[in-house]
Order: structure tokens, then C-alpha cells, then sequence
């Protein structure tokens, strides 16, 4: 014992004050949310919760708007990364040319990520009237029928998920031009001289070597983007039309901080909390495996 | 002393210092000072300038007391109140909508201010002014109000409408394609047609309302029927409404003069007249087929005390708040954002009773009904919300969308219960 404190007392003092830190607002949190989901606890049970098991859980399961939920924010959550990454990754390829202006169109293009989320979903939103918005005057400025963005419970959905794209794509962009940057360029001319095109040398030496950066990235972006309440809320104004709008974090939002219904958000984000665990896992394990096989 | 002792002291000093820090930054500290009263508000920036301005005086006139205040969203507000208190902690005070007394009086978090102010303190109020729940009064009124009227461009609107048919009639004159690009770009009424708080008045005037005595949902009605194809109508067939007309579209409209009239309420007033909008307001119109009046909702705002603070701090913030409710103030409200005074001195007051806009207002407010302030009113207003949408984007009839607002709002008033 002596001699462990000898050695590792040092270190344990570096980090005992952001463990206590840690310890305090993620650690207890997180317990307490797993013990109130199996509470009762709301408005009027709020000074006196009782246990009522796997009540909340059953209800969730079993609620009918579950399904159309989830599947929104698969497709909420799917669309958006792979469009940050899609979007992220070509751009950084691009600006890793030698381009004149670069310095510029790099700064133009981290813009989004440099605004306010809060100012942008707004605007957006703005954007998006049908009679008045930008979106729309210029579909019809290209001869094209306007589209009811707030009316209509799929392009109420697809108006975030524009918005969330142009937010989010810069962040990949950084990422990806960083792995972009760190690749020996001697890799490419080898391949020039081997007679290697431009498709195959994103195949073959681009994307392997990006992968190590892309996949925390992919990662962090997925719970990100699945937890992502702000643009969802605020561009569809909480879920319009008619409540259409909700993705899981949003609907559990609204459980706890409208209805007050604490007990139940609490077990929502238990569940919220496991799918995205498993997914991560699942991402990981999968990620790995391939790249110990390439 | 080696090097690795040296390190290990300094480091070991160092974390505890963060550590002690941490904890300092935790707790109050110990220096002796004035007193602090915290609020809470949910106040427009026009009438933070003015609270602002009495409560500069007010420190400036007691060493003892230092007053600050923070301002938040109206639900931010609620639901960290509601965090922090039932935590033992949270401010002194909050302002805010009267409806706050439903989430705060079941969980106990402010006191009942009946209770800490005598009876012939409350008498100098309104009778008007107070909402009451389960037999207390729960918000220190310093405004009345809070209610929707008719607003009309002087500039297009000579007189305002006294009749729905009236209404529509000026609303058609002043709707048009004005540059003949096939899109109408000046309409004749514009409102948040999203929110059903603007629906109600409508649902009065067809003799409908949206809860009975006991707090149970009232929405399908032929009465809530009639709303819903009116409204519609407003927009479908009359169409002198636009598509998609929220509240940041309509504010824009009627102050870039393209809207005739609005419906809104007295936070907005100041803002047209900013934009040079002469308005007049007036009560929103009489339903000629039935008889009767629109009916907005009424209601309140004002303060409560949190039932975490007693004894001498509990007198300070007491005092704070006679102070804060002064005719002193609630005249300078009056005069100069148009705000109904909750106290007496103050309604009375001749530079209050002179305004026209007050005496609009006011009769608006004698033609409205309470709000009700039982939490089962959010589940109410969250179900008529997307079955009202629905109506608007045509994708549900009126009969239907009155059926399913009334089965949503039973389920989550029962969810809301537990």
C-alpha cells in the first residue's frame, strides 16, 4: 500500500478534482435518473414517489407513437451523418488541393459551425414559411412548386434535417481535412507512377487512412446527432405539424418538461441511453474488425 | 528535498486548493454584506428597462439589501424553479404568468400569499386581478392582462370591425395581388394561427369553452366544431389569411404595413408603434350569429415567493415586493407600455385612466374569461394544438379534429396524473 502510494499518489491528486467533478454532475445524475425511472415521480408525486417497477418501461414499448418515432430519428439521425460525412469528407478532399483562395473557402465553409445552433435553427425556420420564406421564393424563382415545410408531416421533417445538415457538415470537414493533412504524400505519387487513377487512390489510400479519424468522429457524431435537440425543437417549433415532428430526445423533452412526467422521461432516456450504448459497441466492434482484416 | 518530493507537495497542494476551491464556489461564502433578494422573470425587454430602473433606486436607497434579478423563458423559468426549489434552494422571487400557480401550488415550492400578506394589503388590489387555487392566492398580481384584443391600422381600418361579417368584409377590401405576380402580398387579417391560445376567443364567441368546473376537457363540441371551420374559413375560403401564418409572420406583416389588422397582445403594442404602425385597439369582434363576444382568455402576472426563505429574509422580500407592486410602478407600466394596473391606486390613477388604449384594453379584458390555472391546462392546450394544425393544413375535419383534441387531452391529463 505504501509503496502504490508512493507511486500513483501524484497522478491521483492531478485528477482528483475532475473526478469529484465527474463524480458529482455525470455520475450521480446518471444514477439518479436510473433510480427515478422506475419511480412514479411527476407533479403531483413529486414529494412522495413510489416504486412502480417496470411500469414506464411497458408503456413505452407499448405507446403508439412509438414506432413512427423511432423511425424518424433513424432517418433523422442516418440522413444527417451521412450527409455530414459525405459532404465533410469530399469538401476537406477539395480544399486539400492546391486551390487558389483556400484560406478563404475554408473559413466560408466552417462558418455554420462558428454560428449559434439556437440563431441558425431560427432562421431556418424563417427560411422555411411557405409564402415568405427564402427556400421556397426561389423554388419558385427556378419555376418549381413550392413546399409546405411546416405543413406537411414529411417535409416538417425533412426542413431540420436540411438545416441540421448545413450545421453539421463543417465539423466533419475539419476532421477529415486533419486525417487528409497527416497522409504522406509520397503514398500518392508511388500510386501515380504506378499508374493508380484518381477513383482508385480514394479506394485504396484516402479512405483506409482516413478511417482512424473518421470512425470516432462517425461515432460521436451518431450521438450527437441522435441527441440533437435544439434544431429539431425549435425548426419545427416543438413538433409541428400536429406533433409530427418528434425524434426520441425530443419526445422524452417533452414528457419531463411539459407534462412533468419525470418517472417516465427518466426511463426513456434508459432506453435512449442503451440503444445508443449498443450501437457504439456494435459500431466499434464492427469498425475494428474490418480494419484488422484491410 | 528531491525533486519528486517537491513535485508531489506542489501537486498535492494544488489538488486540494482546486478541491477547496470547488467547495467555496459551492457554498455562499462568508463575508458579511448586504443581503441578497433573487429574481426570477420572464419580462419583455421593454418592461425589464423599467424594472430595471426602480430596482437601480431601490438598492441605491437600502445599504442592507442588494437586488438582482436574471431573466429567463417562460418555461425555463417554470421548470428550473420548480428543479431548484423542491431542491431547497431557487430564487426569492419570480414573476411570471399567473398559470405558474397549477405546477407550483401542487408541489408546494411558493408560499400561499394570503398567507404572508394581511387581508386589508390584498383589498387594495382589483378583486379582478387574483386567481385563485385550492382557496389561496398564489401570485402577487402586478399586471392585468395578458389578454389578446383586435389591432387595426389606423392607416387602412377607420373604424374597427364590431362584427365577424365586418371583419371579414374590410379584411377582403384590403387583401390583394398588389404587383400581379399571382401572390397575394397584403392581407387583410393576420394572427398566430399555430397557438390555440388565439383560437379561444373564437371558441367563446360560439358559446364554447375549453374545460368545465372540475377541470375535464371540453373540446368536442359542436361549439369547438364551429371554431375550427370558422377559422379555417378565415384562411380556405375567405382567404384573407395567409398560409402557414404564425406569430413572427404576422408581427412582420402588420409592421411592414401589409396586414390590416392583427390580433395580439399588449407585449406587442410598443412594437408597432417602433415600426410606425398607427393601430387602434379595439375588443376582437361579436359572432352576429350567435350574440356574442369574442372571448379571450384573461389572466394575471405577477410575483411569488418561494417557500424556501422565511424569517427576516422572508420580511426583505416582502417589503421588496410592496415596493415592486407600487402604484409608483405600476402607473410608469401603465403610461408607458399600456399594462393594466393590478392595484387599485393605480388603475384609478388620471394619467392611467386617460389612456384610450388602456380603456380599449380594458373593456377587451371585462369581455374575457380566466384562464384556468390547473396544470391540466398544458395538457389541454398540447392537444388542441396539432388538431387545430390539422384543420388549417386540411388534413383533418373539424368534427374529427374536435373528436381526437378531446381523446388526446383526457390521455395526457391522465398521463400528467399518474
Amino acid at each position: 500500500m505504501g509503496s502504490f502510494l508512493r507511486r500513483y499518489a501524484q497522478p491521483y491528486l492531478f485528477i482528483a478534482p475532475a473526478a469529484v467533478v465527474m463524480l458529482l454532475v455525470v455520475l450521480y445524475p446518471f444514477i439518479y435518473n436510473f433510480i427515478i425511472a422506475f419511480s412514479n415521480m411527476s407533479l403531483y408525486h413529486l414529494r412522495n414517489p413510489e416504486f412502480v417497477g417496470l411500469q414506464h418501461f411497458r408503456t413505452i414499448f407499448t405507446e403508439p407513437e412509438i414506432v413512427s418515432v423511432f423511425a424518424k430519428t433513424v432517418i433523422w439521425t442516418v440522413v444527417n451523418v451521412a450527409a455530414h460525412l459525405f459532404l465533410g469528407v469530399g469538401l476537406a478532399i477539395l480544399l486539400n488541393q492546391e486551390v487558389k483562395g483556400r484560406g478563404i473557402f475554408r473559413a466560408l465553409l466552417i462558418l455554420p459551425w462558428a454560428m449559434p445552433q439556437y440563431i441558425t435553427a431560427l432562421t431556418w425556420r424563417g427560411m422555411f414559411n411557405y409564402q415568405y420564406g427564402a427556400v421556397n421564393l426561389m423554388l419558385r424563382a427556378l419555376h418549381l412548386p413550392a413546399v409546405p415545410w411546416q405543413a406537411n408531416e414529411y417535409w416538417a421533417l425533412a426542413a431540420p434535417i436540411i438545416a441540421n445538415i448545413w450545421l453539421g457538415f463543417p465539423f466533419m470537414m475539419i476532421i477529415a481535412l486533419g486525417g487528409l493533412q497527416s497522409i504522406p504524400k509520397e503514398l500518392y505519387e508511388a500510386a501515380e507512377i504506378d499508374g493508380a487513377g484518381w477513383w482508385f487512390r480514394l479506394r485504396k489510400i484516402t479512405l483506409p487512412l482516413l478511417k482512424p479519424v473518421l470512425v470516432p468522429a462517425t461515432v460521436l457524431g451518431t450521438i450527437w446527432t441522435f441527441n440533437n435537440l435544439n434544431v429539431i425543437w425549435l425548426v419545427s417549433h416543438y413538433g409541428e405539424p400536429a406533433d409530427k415532428t418528434h425524434i426520441l430526445v425530443t419526445y422524452v423533452y417533452k414528457a419531463a418538461f411539459h407534462y412533468y412526467r419525470y418517472g417516465y422521461a427518466a426511463a426513456f432516456s434508459v432506453v435512449i441511453f442503451i440503444l445508443l450504448l449498443s450501437f457504439v459497441v456494435y459500431f466499434l466492434k464492427a469498425t475494428g474488425e474490418k480494419g484488422a482484416a484491410g | 528535498m528531491t525533486m519528486k518530493k517537491l513535485l508531489s507537495v506542489i501537486s498535492g497542494v494544488f489538488a486540494a486548493f482546486l478541491f477547496l476551491s470547488i467547495l467555496a464556489g459551492c457554498g455562499g461564502g462568508g463575508q458579511k454584506g448586504p443581503a441578497r433578494i433573487v429574481l426570477w422573470e420572464i419580462m419583455d425587454p421593454e418592461e425589464r428597462v423599467i424594472l430595471d430602473e426602480f430596482l437601480d433606486a431601490y438598492n441605491a436607497s437600502h445599504a442592507d439589501v442588494e437586488v438582482s434579478r436574471t431573466n429567463f423563458a417562460p418555461e425555463q423559468l417554470r421548470t428550473q424553479f420548480l428543479t431548484a426549489a423542491m431542491g431547497g434552494g431557487g430564487p426569492d422571487l419570480v414573476f411570471g404568468p399567473a398559470d405558474n400557480a397549477g405546477p407550483f401550488s401542487i408541489a408546494s415550492v411558493v408560499h400561499p400569499v394570503d398567507e404572508i400578506f394581511p387581508g386589508d394589503y390584498l383589498a387594495r388590489f382589483i378583486p379582478l386581478a387574483f386567481d385563485t387555487l385550492a382557496g389561496h392566492i398564489w401570485t402577487l398580481p402586478a399586471q392585468v392582462g395578458n389578454h389578446l384584443c383586435l389591432i387595426s391600422n389606423s392607416d387602412i381600418v377607420k373604424t374597427p370591425p364590431a362584427t365577424f361579417e365586418e371583419m371579414i368584409r374590410i379584411a377582403s377590401d384590403f387583401t390583394a395581388d398588389t404587383n400581379g405576380d399571382g401572390s397575394i402580398d397584403r392581407y387583410g387579417l393576420v394572427f398566430e394561427s399555430k397557438e390555440p391560445f388565439w383560437l379561444v376567443p373564437f371558441l367563446g364567441s360560439f358559446g364554447g369553452w375549453v374545460m368545465d368546473a372540475e377541470h375535464n376537457p371540453t373540446l368536442d363540441t359542436p361549439a369547438m366544431v364551429k371554431t375550427l371551420r370558422f377559422v379555417s374559413d378565415l384562411r380556405n375560403r375567405y382567404g384573407i389569411m395567409p398560409r402557414e401564418c404564425d406569430y413572427q409572420l404576422s408581427d412582420t406583416m402588420f409592421k411592414e404595413g401589409k396586414a390590416a389588422m392583427t390580433i395580439n397582445g399588449h407585449w406587442s403594442w410598443r412594437g408597432y408603434d417602433d415600426a410606425g404602425i398607427p393601430i387602434i385597439l379595439s375588443s376582437i369582434p361579436k359572432n352576429e350569429k350567435t350574440g356574442l363576444w369574442a372571448v379571450p382568455m384573461i389572466s394575471s402576472r405577477g410575483y411569488s415567493v418561494n417557500v424556501n426563505i422565511e424569517g427576516e429574509q422572508l420580511e426583505r422580500v416582502k417589503e421588496l415586493l410592496k415596493y415592486l407592486v407600487s402604484p409608483e410602478i405600476q402607473v410608469a407600466y401603465a403610461t408607458k407600455l399600456s399594462v393594466i394596473p393590478s392595484i387599485r391606486e393605480a388603475f384609478d390613477d388620471p394619467a392611467v385612466k386617460k389612456l384610450d388604449r388602456i380603456a380599449a384594453s380594458w373593456e377587451q379584458y371585462q369581455r374575457g374569461k380566466r384562464m384556468p390555472v390547473v396544470p391540466e391546462m398544458r395538457a389541454i392546450w398540447d392537444a388542441m394544438r396539432p388538431a387545430f394544425q390539422n384543420v388549417l393544413n386540411g388534413e383533418a375535419t373539424p368534427e374529427d379534429a374536435a373528436r381526437a383534441m378531446q381523446k388526446d387531452a383526457v390521455r395526457k391529463i391522465r398521463e400528467m396524473k399518474g
